[in-house]
């Protein structure tokens, strides 16, 4: 019995210790000053070393009115961990010392890039959690759960000038007329070839045209055994290669007016190209590939042509520089008609759900707004990685004389990135040309596309037969969007 | 004696207190346990429930209610099909493989050796290790052009020009159907054989000596007793290892969703896997919900089932 009571006696102190600790009051934040009107002059200035020479920076002035906020306002950002680690350094201090000189706290928390579709979930169904979160694709089959920013990207439209379409067309759902994200950045998708495997087998600047591709590719596997590297796996470079593939040969998933299309000539020769581009040019190991095993496989030599952004040249000019010196970077590829598009890699696409109340709505709006104002710090931070929605708010990156003709992070030739000044003109987005609408975004996400290639090239079905079964999924989940009124168009 | 004395002393109606009350007592203790489990397993059970049979998606979970809708939506797409085969399939083959090797263990175990502690402590290292951390171990293991194991084949001429896996450098682990699916297995087969080889353990441990004795007396051999006298004896707690391993497989998605995510093509997809595809990523919650869910009813029929062929097997 004296046990027993020692033990209850314990128990209960441990329940009402933890009873207590729950219970006990939150310290009281510090009254903070407000302003009652604050216009903010944000002047966008280069601050950073540069490891070049470059043309002087142009200083843009911009003005954005930052409304009073109400004490206690916070700013809680979930995003990826980049891809180009500088970034997270230089965004931290940067979002917090906006959250200082205007009177909000803010926390910046990184996840990786995989975790932001279940934390958005998440959030939304517990209906707490981040103030906004920034997605890698649309986010558009989460528009129910997400605030309608359409007054945040007006207001950036008239200051800043037009939104590059590929950001638009991620965060803009035509079915509701509504600005469902706000994208501030995009990451172009170019090649990144093995110079000379490509001038040996007579491509000194690299493939051209997807016929080159097929040719050049073979020439080299057959005289090295070194195979190129586009992806038929589940996961983003395949997707995305995928779609490169299917445009440039003239073909689409649904048109503009959101229409499924995918069952076309064009598609099917798409299809038909890629499995004879694998047979020709490549390994089974592209049907086991995660995100990182073309970087991989380009950086080890061992793979002669891939589709990713400048991360993985990058991470090589790290690593081994001379061996960097022998990556070109080249467009996307012309179709047999002359199309050519490819897709952009990933976008930064802020959301803010609908729990998030008032005030910290306004902040969250006003930090973007910030953000894309110094765009030109991200993109330098970024190491040339992120490309801005809103050109005009980084010249460096596109006049004559600035960052891609002469590279800070010491590109050897300097101007070895100068290709990507053309990227807005051929980079496309999901569901080119129709919207990202939410079937756009769950083909993507549950990989029909990918799989379709895979299946032809693997030789289990015609690509006649692997575009129909493709067709009759496709047409599915659009039909079940559209009954939610989150897609237009009728086939 | 004099305490125990004490402590016999009748106490006076009036001054008991809750500690003397043991069936309040008991609900008090049991209340946390009660709790978490309510709150961790019941809720989430029959909210994901309620959303296969409503039209919700990850962007509003306000319920509509669909009927059977979203089960005919996946039962049409293969994908569903391959993860449903793929998940028995896996499930199966691995566990057959787990209860051979885990009996085989146990028995290996059961025996007195030098360093028995240490191989003990090695054995439980794959359960103990965070299903992630062990699974991405194996996709560097299985890389397609990094693997070690590749290495190794190449330094013993088994790999290569003019060997017996040539003439390839790489073996592709994951590229390949047949060897993917291999991967997955042999990745469960690492993760759940502790488990399963530590409850047979502790059912042979059990087994009452003299039968033993009697049985090597009358001039059983190794086999015969294995076979005829442990095995049966045996059957209750390899109920039991079956039971938690069929259970933790058919709700793992961890496995699959960072060593293949489903790949090559579709043909190591589970039930689990592409459930959080089409339901958090694609956003289709109530398609995901339904996916997760239907072999939900097949699995707690099978559970009852093997939890009262347990109960009559038992030796008293």
């Amino acid at each position: 019995m004296k046990h027993k009571r020692t033990l209850f006696l314990v128990v209960s102190l441990i329940i009402i210790g933890v009873f207590l600790a729950a219970c006990a009051p939150q310290a009281t934040p510090a009254p903070q000053k407000v302003e009652v009107t604050r216009v903010v002059k944000q002047t966008v200035k280069e601050t950073v070393v540069v490891k070049q020479p470059v043309k002087e920076t142009v200083v843009v002035e911009k003005k954005v009115e930052v409304q009073k906020f109400a004490p206690g306002t916070k700013l809680h950002i979930v995003q990826w961990s980049h891809f180009v680690p500088n970034y997270d350094k230089w965004v931290d201090p940067f979002a917090k010392a906006w959250g200082d000189a205007n009177g909000v706290d803010v926390t910046v928390d990184h996840v990786s890039i995989t975790d932001l579709a279940p934390t958005l979930t998440a959030a939304i169904d517990a209906g707490d959690g981040p103030t906004m979160i920034e997605m890698p694709v649309t986010p558009s089959s989460f528009v129910e759960g997400l605030q309608n920013l359409n007054d945040v990207n007006e207001q950036a439209q008239k200051l800043f000038g037009e939104q590059a379409p590929t950001c638009k067309a991620n965060s803009y759902l035509p079915a509701l007329k509504e600005y469902y994200g706000f994208c501030h950045g995009w990451v172009p998708d170019p090649a990144d070839y093995d110079i000379k495997l490509w001038k040996d087998a007579g491509y000194p600047n690299g493939p051209s045209t997807y016929a080159d591709l097929l040719d050049g590719g073979k020439k080299i596997k057959d005289a090295t055994g070194v195979p190129l590297g586009l992806g038929m796996s589940p996961e983003i470079d395949s997707e995305m290669a995928a779609r490169a593939i299917i445009w440039s040969f003239g073909g689409s998933i649904q048109d503009a007016n959101e229409n499924v299309t995918i069952n076309s000539p064009e598609v099917i020769e798409a299809v038909k190209y890629m499995a004879k581009l694998y047979q020709n040019a490549m390994t089974e190991e592209v049907f086991g590939w995660t995100a990182a095993s073309n970087n991989q496989g380009l950086i080890a030599g061992e793979l002669s042509y891939i589709l990713n952004s400048i991360s993985a040249y990058r991470s090589l000019q790290k690593v081994d520089p001379a061996a960097a010196d022998n990556i070109g970077i080249g467009p996307a590829l012309k179709g047999p008609r002359g199309d050519q598009h490819a897709s952009a890699h990933v976008w930064f696409i802020y959301v803010i759900p609908k729990y998030v109340n008032a005030n910290d709505t306004a902040a969250a709006k006003a930090f973007m707004l910030h953000l894309v104002a110094n765009y030109n710090q991200a993109v330098y931070n970024s190491e040339l990685y992120n490309f801005p929605a809103f050109k005009s708010t980084v010249p460096q990156l596109y006049e004559e004389g600035s960052w891609l003709d002469i590279d800070p992070f010491g590109s050897r030739p300097q101007d070895k990135l100068k290709v990507l000044r053309t990227a807005e003109d051929w980079v496309t987005y999901l569901g080119y040309p129709g919207p990202a609408n939410p079937a756009i975004a769950e083909i993507y996400s549950t990989h029909i596309i990918s799989a379709m290639m895979g299946k032809v090239a693997r030789g289990e079905m015609s690509a006649e037969d692997a575009v129909s079964e493709a067709e009759v999924q496709i047409k599915a989940i659009f039909k079940k969007w559209r009954a939610k009124g989150l897609v237009g168009g009728t086939k | 004696m004099p305490d125990r004395m004490a402590f016999e002393v009748p106490e006076k109606a009036g001054t008991r207190t809750l500690a003397d009350r043991e069936g309040l007592l008991g609900t008090l203790f049991l209340l946390p346990a009660f709790v978490y489990i309510i709150t961790l397993v019941g809720i989430p059970l029959v909210l994901a429930i309620t959303y296969s049979f409503s039209n919700v998606t990850a962007g509003n979970t306000a319920f509509d209610f669909n009927g059977l809708e979203n089960f005919r939506l996946i039962l049409a797409t293969p994908q569903f099909r391959r993860a449903l085969w793929d998940t028995l399939y896996f499930t199966i083959v691995s566990q057959i493989i787990i209860i051979i090797l885990a009996t085989a263990l146990a028995e290996l175990l059961a025996l007195d050796f030098r360093g028995k502690r240490l191989a003990r402590v090695l054995l439980i290292l794959p359960w103990a290790t965070p299903i992630s951390l062990g699974t991405i171990g194996w996709l560097w293991l299985l890389d397609s052009k990094f693997s070690p194991i590749d290495w190794v084949l190449r330094a013993i001429h088994l790999l290569g020009p003019g060997t017996i896996f040539g003439p390839g450098l790489h073996m592709n682990y994951l590229g390949k159907t047949n060897l993917a699916m291999a991967s997955v297995i042999i990745v469960y087969v690492w993760r759940f054989l502790p488990l399963s080889a530590v409850i047979l353990m502790a059912g042979l441990t059990s087994i009452n000596r003299e039968i033993l004795d009697q049985a090597a007396v009358d001039g059983s051999g190794f086999w015969r007793t294995l076979l005829e006298i442990k095995v049966p004896l045996l059957l209750p707690i390899v109920n039991v290892a079956l039971l938690f391993g069929f259970i933790s497989m058919f709700s793992d998605m961890t496995v699959i969703f960072l060593l293949t995510r489903g790949g090559p093509v579709y043909y190591t997809q589970v039930l689990a896997s592409w459930a959080y595809f089409k339901g958090v990523e694609g956003g289709a919650l109530g398609e995901g919900a339904a996916t997760a869910l239907f072999l939900f009813p097949v699995l707690l029929a099978g559970v009852i089932m093997v939890l009262r062929s347990t109960r009559r097997m038992e030796v008293t």
